[in-house]
């Protein structure tokens, strides 16, 4: 396969693609984080109709594409409120969503991975449920849950992908540009699927590491 | 202020049968070749020779690591420009094969890591063929090991079959964008395919955990160790 020349020429709109891909995918990764707590915390709360509304929130979230969340929330959301979401505002919704119920998954097994003994320990020694979590619970979860997380970060940086297809120029976006200014379709998708490869590998190594790094020894 | 208006898809509803056909056809299909994948990938994770495992290895890991559009795109207009020119169906098929092949390599390579080789042993000593041994003493006890993953996998199968819609094949995704560009009513077409697409997956899942209780209930002591 020989490279075409025009293609290397755009290797600056593939570097801001990647970075818009990676910075996106954090951002709904942060956010998808902080929501999936929140979710995590309803999963195991002892109101019932919170954990029904938690367990179909993963639910849903889980047995809809994202493709079809993208489209929601750029197209559904627009006509639907007659307001005028861009396609980042759109995109970072969608991967939040999804984001936030695959964290809500690992939070809620970091959770329970800090044992019951724990619990009844930190309450004799009359903490309160608050205090509980925030000086025993969270800290031991938070070690869990890392590992997890980053695998839970590649598969966000996959499905921001999909942001192409509302029209957020991102590395894939990018691609498709360039695809339609230079003509070469093998070359450009060759070398985004290199940079996605580099990147989400990259991450799996980092994540195996910090399981390995934070592997409790029973 | 949006009218809600669940009755404007109406005129769009004799194409949907056929939509979710194609989204089950497409899915079934690549669910299929990707265990054929699954089960030569595994072969490869775990042969005697060190290339045939790198070769494993290396499939498993970049395409687990590479997102299922740039699959689709590789597959569809990468193809076509050395020369190849396909459908988008077959696009789609070959894509989601190839990106849930390497899920299934690792699903199936870990069930049969958890079968020791005294057992392999042990049924070969009874005299029983090697078909046997499969039939009777590996599948049972890797069917048990495998069935919840090879569940979440199906669902993520049909998930990324959304994806075909974008090289032009005409599922359930594909319906709701043609209702709503044609009516403006994407709210409502996403409601209905979102629909669809949940119980799908849902479908996929309660078998998957009806799967489990049966083995629960229909087990020995002695498999369920």
């Amino acid at each position: 396969m020989q490279f075409d020349d025009d293609v290397t020429h755009y290797w600056r709109f593939f570097l801001s693609g990647t970075l818009t891909t990676l910075w996106i995918s954090w951002l709904a990764l942060m956010l998808g984080g902080i929501l999936g707590t929140v979710v995590a915390h309803m999963r195991m709360s002892r109101i019932a109709a919170l954990r029904i509304f938690a367990l179909g929130y993963t639910e849903f979230f889980r047995s809809i594409p994202p493709l079809m969340l993208f489209f929601g929330s750029y197209y559904g959301i627009s006509f639907a409120l007659d307001v005028n979401l861009n396609p980042f505002t759109s995109a970072t919704l969608a991967l939040t969503f999804t984001a936030s119920s695959l964290m809500a998954e690992v939070v809620r097994s970091g959770i329970e991975s800090v044992g019951t003994g724990q619990w009844l320990a930190a309450t004799a020694s009359a903490m309160t449920r608050l205090q509980v979590f925030r000086y025993v619970v969270w800290p031991q979860a938070l070690r869990v849950c890392l590992p997890p997380a980053t695998g839970v970060y590649i598969s966000t940086l996959k499905d921001s992908s999909v942001a192409s297809v509302i029209g957020y120029i991102e590395l894939t976006r990018s691609g498709l540009l360039i695809r339609e200014t230079t003509g070469s379709s093998f070359d450009v998708f060759l070398i985004i699927a290199t940079i996605y490869f580099v990147i989400n590998y990259g991450l799996s190594l980092c994540g195996g590491a910090l399981e390995r790094r934070f592997r409790i020894v029973h | 202020m949006y009218q809600f208006n669940l009755s404007a898809t109406k005129s769009y509803m004799e194409q949907l049968p056929w939509a979710v056909l194609t989204t089950l056809g497409l899915s079934a299909l690549a669910i299929l070749l990707s265990v054929l994948v699954g089960l030569v990938g595994s072969l490869f994770r775990t042969s005697r020779w060190w290339a045939l495992r790198f070769l494993g290895g290396a499939y498993v890991e970049v395409l687990r690591n590479i997102p299922l559009l740039i699959v689709i795109y590789l597959v569809y207009f990468g193809l076509a420009q050395i020369g190849l020119r396909i459908s988008g169906f077959s696009s789609a098929v070959i894509a989601l094969t190839l990106n849930a092949g390497a899920y299934m390599t690792e699903v199936i390579r870990g069930g049969l890591a958890a079968i020791g080789k005294g057992q392999f042993e042990a049924a070969r000593s009874q005299a029983m063929t090697p078909v046997q041994v499969y039939r009777y003493v590996v599948f049972p006890q890797v069917f048990r090991i495998i069935y919840a993953p090879f569940g979440n996998l199906c669902i993520g199968v049909v998930l990324g079959s959304a994806l075909a819609s974008i090289v032009g094949v005409e599922d359930v995704t594909s319906w709701m964008h043609t209702v709503g560009s044609n009516s403006f009513r994407y709210l409502e077409a996403f409601l209905m395919a979102g629909s669809i697409y949940l119980v799908m997956a849902q479908g996929v899942n309660l078998l998957r955990i009806g799967t489990g209780k049966y083995l629960l209930s229909h087990s020995t002591s002695a498999t369920r160790q």
